[in-house]
């Protein structure tokens, strides 16, 4: 039952026109919606895990005249990590907002920045890629504005030109490529592509657009304030998908379309670039006073991580060793997104008690939170990559892949990065527990808390500890020709 | 041949005013001159899409791309002035007006305009390699040769509306965004001016004219350039239209008819698509004998859509209500005539 | 320089004259946005270089006289079109309210 890829678009979109009819009933309606979405978006991981990759041609046209919907393991298992994040956010939210006005506007805002993600992963259309972007740099931009205070919308607005920028340049890659190759389907073109330059003119073009949508240094600049004074859920939402999804378009691009066209030179650049967000995210991160920009640093520095990998695939042959690589890199990218989205919900937590989030000042606060601060902990533990987290697994193949290829260079980035994400960690833990633990509740607010406890447990033992069947489900559907060829 | 001479001595012109256009938008020193400019440009790209064969882009560029667009901007430069003319004793807030004397350094517009030429040249190249070397029919044969299954015989609509329907889908989703976002951000304080005379009695009969032409539009759109954008575009027009001309909630209904027509345009698409899925067929595939009728239904519904959304996008979010809300208000007048 | 059965000259002609028209308004609208000194301008820049980017793609849909265009581009053109108006609806009420909160409402 292929419909599944189309329910995980409508259920939110029906969803967001509901909430936006009867705003006062926003909660219910997003929660409901976000458990039958979650529902589908498994359905979906199920039915590629089973069956392979699923393609469906919306409206029946053959993809080309028409445009198809595609989920193989990558898009499945990012659509998984998304709609999961995004319910545990839902959840969160329903206690969040105390303001009526913020509160029936945030649920139609959204319900549609869900829409547009589950569009973007499951896209099989250059052109339809734009508008999905579109749609959710939108939202994440109304989102981020929510509550008109002056900080938010300032870094709303700068947030929204930049991303105004990148899709227009995305669109200019598109205009070439349909120049040259007459057709707008990924697996057309892919089929299509040679090394010209219509070709790595469009790649340069649409990557550079995706990469400041990415936030990957130097383009990062408008990261850090925009996801500090955005609202907790909303800011869980941008730095563990909407930054992840635009990657998920570059990784995309990169390996399944453009790859006859990538030089080793290229990925090089990108790597160098990872390696620079790595070192200047951590430090920040390390400086910063603020927990939620703290976090917010912590972000630019884990997506350079997931770009340290892109020489390292130019650099292994076909194989065993790349497929193992790729798998790093995505389990990465998932673990990611569990443990920024509980580390911003607790930090959001702790913001609502504390009324700021100044990691100095934190100590009384965070012993009457047990459970948030645990939270932190372990989602902590996941970003540093210590076993046994998921990330610990992905640095692992990093490390192992930039070994064997001989690029040594990355190996210090990847440690110095994991050394200063220890200490950024360590400094707010050992703030938090400045007193000696006073009696109290484990879990003072089970719709607050056990969201952020509940991601933080996957990214850290979850992904960790069941990684196996992730990776032959990677390596099953690298085999096939889901987009013209093999990219394994 | 002196035909084809012509044409070409006047597409040079035309490209020619073109970029003049942008180039004075940008380096003009006031920004109300600026926006001119920029509605100037718009009107003659719209001109150039109609050069083109492009006449549903050129009605929609000049509908919405230099009208709406320019109406938008214009507003924004209005209340800048006002503002920067309220706060005499606040002389730094003057940043709107352009003051290039500022802190940036003479060597990076240098640097910025080599960067951009190398681009241009780049992206140029490679355009040019692209024509000669792709492949002419493109997606066009396709498109053109299907298109008695798709229900319209005007091949825009048929790939807006049929062929390419989720772009569509999701791009009202966009504009439903955009007034959502607009919304969230508060009331906004718009003070507005009485409405001149000549203006107010115009508005008697333009109005009407402009719902002739949007339905027009709209019913056209299936066989001929038109469709539900162009027809938005002008039903939004008539809307800021009643605004200026003293009708403070520009012909909208308020509460929850508002609301409903908001979103109707991405309801009408999303319950067709799924009724279809629920039905045994494809998401938004259309049985090739109801397809027309279908497609009209999604059209109405996203016309009246896209009207509403624009016109509250220049109303600045809220529609204000009778009794005035929080809005300053200049001397009152009357309620401009009924449309 | 490849030749196509059907293809006139003037055709690629106009092509190239305009989608080189579209790539000179890209750039320029590029340096006009990373450049400006005020958000209303960096608009006006950011709806330039979408209008580049759409007289490219309209000018490789355009097939001669005597041809019906391709209109797959100029489908794209009117949905960028829409959502540029959108961005920059969102981009000045953002602006608003900015504006608002400096005069300390």
């Amino acid at each position: 039952m292929t419909e599944a890829v189309v329910w995980t678009v409508a259920l939110p979109l029906g969803g967001a026109l509901v909430a936006a009819l009867a705003p006062r009933h926003g909660a219910q309606v997003g929660v409901a919606i976000g458990v039958a979405t979650l529902a589908a978006a498994v359905a979906v991981l199920v039915q590629v895990a089973s069956g392979g990759p699923l393609r469906y041609a919306v409206g029946g046209w053959t993809p080309g005249l028409g445009i198809a919907l595609h989920a193989d393991a990558l898009a499945a298992l990012l659509l998984g990590m998304a709609n999961l994040v995004a319910l545990a956010a839902s959840v969160y939210a329903t206690a969040y907002f105390t303001q009526a006005a913020v509160r029936e506007r945030f649920w139609s805002l959204w319900l549609l920045l869900w829409t547009a993600l589950n569009a973007l992963f499951l896209a099989g259309d250059l052109f339809n890629i734009y508008v999905t972007l579109e749609l959710m740099g939108l939202a994440a931009v109304a989102l981020a504005a929510l509550g008109g205070q002056r900080p938010a919308v300032a870094a709303a607005q700068r947030y929204l030109v930049v991303g105004m920028l990148g899709s227009m340049v995305y669109l200019g890659g598109v205009a070439l490529v349909y120049a040259a190759y007459g057709t707008l389907d990924l697996v057309a073109v892919s089929t299509r592509i040679a090394p010209e330059p219509a070709a790595w003119t469009a790649m340069a073009l649409m990557t550079v657009g995706l990469l400041l949508k990415a936030a990957l240094f130097p383009l990062h600049f408008w990261l850090p304030p925009t996801h500090a004074n955005a609202p907790a859920p909303v800011s869980a939402a941008l730095s563990a998908l909407v930054v992840k999804a635009a990657f998920y378009l570059v990784l995309r691009l990169w390996l399944d379309l453009f790859a006859p066209v990538t030089t080793p030179d290229s990925s090089r650049l990108l790597g160098v670039l990872g390696a620079a967000a790595v070192l200047w995210g951590s430090w920040q991160a390390l400086r910063a006073e603020r927990l939620k920009l703290m976090a917010a640093y912590s972000t630019v520095a884990q997506l350079g991580y997931l770009f340290l990998f892109f020489p390292l695939f130019a650099g292994l042959p076909e194989g065993s060793a790349r497929a193992a690589a790729f798998g790093g890199a995505v389990l990465l990218a998932l673990t990611h997104g569990c443990a920024k989205g509980a580390l911003f919900l607790a930090a959001g937590v702790l913001q609502r008690r504390a009324g700021h989030d100044r990691v100095r000042d934190l100590q009384g606060t965070a012993q009457g939170l047990p459970a948030t601060t645990f939270t932190i902990a372990l989602a902590g533990v996941a970003l540093i990559g210590l076993p046994p987290s998921g990330a610990f697994l992905g640095k692992w193949q990093l490390l192992t892949a930039a070994i064997a290829t001989g690029q040594w260079v990355w190996v210090p980035v990847v440690l110095a990065g994991s050394l200063l994400a220890a200490a950024y960690v360590f400094r707010v833990l050992g703030h938090a527990f400045g007193h000696a633990p006073g009696p109290g509740r484990r879990v003072t607010s089970v719709r607050e808390e056990l969201p952020a406890l509940a991601l933080a447990l996957i990214a850290t033992l979850v992904l960790g500890l069941g990684a196996a069947p992730l990776w032959t489900l990677l390596a099953a559907s690298a085999g096939s020709p889901a987009f013209g060829g093999a990219p394994f | 041949m002196m035909a084809e001479l012509a044409l070409q001595l006047l597409d040079i012109m035309l490209v020619a005013i073109l970029i003049g256009l942008a180039w004075a938008t940008l380096e003009s020193k006031d920004e109300g001159r600026g926006v001119v400019l920029f509605i100037a440009f718009g009107l003659v790209l719209a001109l150039v899409w109609a050069r083109l064969a492009a006449p549903d882009v050129a009605i929609a560029e000049a509908a919405i791309g230099a009208g709406l667009s320019g109406a938008l901007l214009l507003a924004a430069v209005r209340d800048q002035k006002r503002a920067a003319a309220q706060a005499t004793d606040a002389p730094a807030e003057a940043s709107w007006e352009a003051s290039r004397g500022g802190a940036v350094p003479p060597a990076v517009p240098w640097a910025l305009g080599v960067l951009c030429l190398g681009l241009a040249l780049m992206v140029a190249w490679a355009f040019a390699h692209a024509l000669a070397n792709g492949a002419p029919q493109r997606l066009a044969g396709e498109v053109l040769g299907r298109l008695s299954e798709s229900g319209v015989t005007n091949p825009v609509t048929a790939v807006l509306l049929n062929f390419r329907a989720c772009d569509t889908l999701l791009e009202l989703g966009v504009l439903l965004v955009a007034l959502l976002g607009i919304q969230a951000l508060g009331p906004q304080r718009r003070p507005y001016a009485p409405a001149e005379p000549v203006l107010a009695s115009l508005v008697r009969w333009l109005i009407p004219a402009l719902i002739l032409t949007g339905g027009y539009l709209l019913w056209v759109g299936a066989h001929a350039p038109g469709g539900a954008f162009q027809a938005g575009a002008v039903l939004a027009a008539g809307g800021v239209l009643l605004r200026l001309a003293g009708r403070r909630s520009a012909g909208l209904p308020g509460g929850a008819a508002l609301r409903l027509l908001s979103v109707g345009g991405v309801a009408a698409f999303l319950a067709v698509g799924l009724a279809l899925l629920l039905a045994g067929r494809p998401f938004l595939g259309f049985p090739s004998a109801w397809a027309g009728a279908l497609i009209l239904l999604i059209e109405a519904a996203a016309t009246l859509a896209i009207a509403v959304t624009l016109i509250q996008a220049y109303l600045g979010g809220r529609v204000p209500s009778a009794d005035g809300g929080s809005e300053p208000r200049w001397p009152a007048t009357p309620d401009g005539p009924n449309p | 320089m490849a030749r196509h059965t059907g293809w006139t000259q003037p055709v690629i002609t106009t092509q190239l004259l305009y989608g080189l028209a579209g790539v000179a308004l890209l750039s320029l609208g590029l340096r006009g946005a990373l450049a400006a000194v005020s958000m209303l301008r960096r608009l006006l820049a950011l709806n330039l270089m979408g209008s580049g980017v759409f007289l490219m793609l309209v000018a490789l849909a355009y097939r001669g006289p005597g041809m019906p265009p391709d209109p797959v581009p100029h489908a794209l053109v009117l949905t960028g079109i829409v959502v540029a108006v959108s961005a920059t609806a969102l981009a000045l009420a953002l602006g608003r309210r900015l504006a608002e909160t400096r005069e300390g409402d």
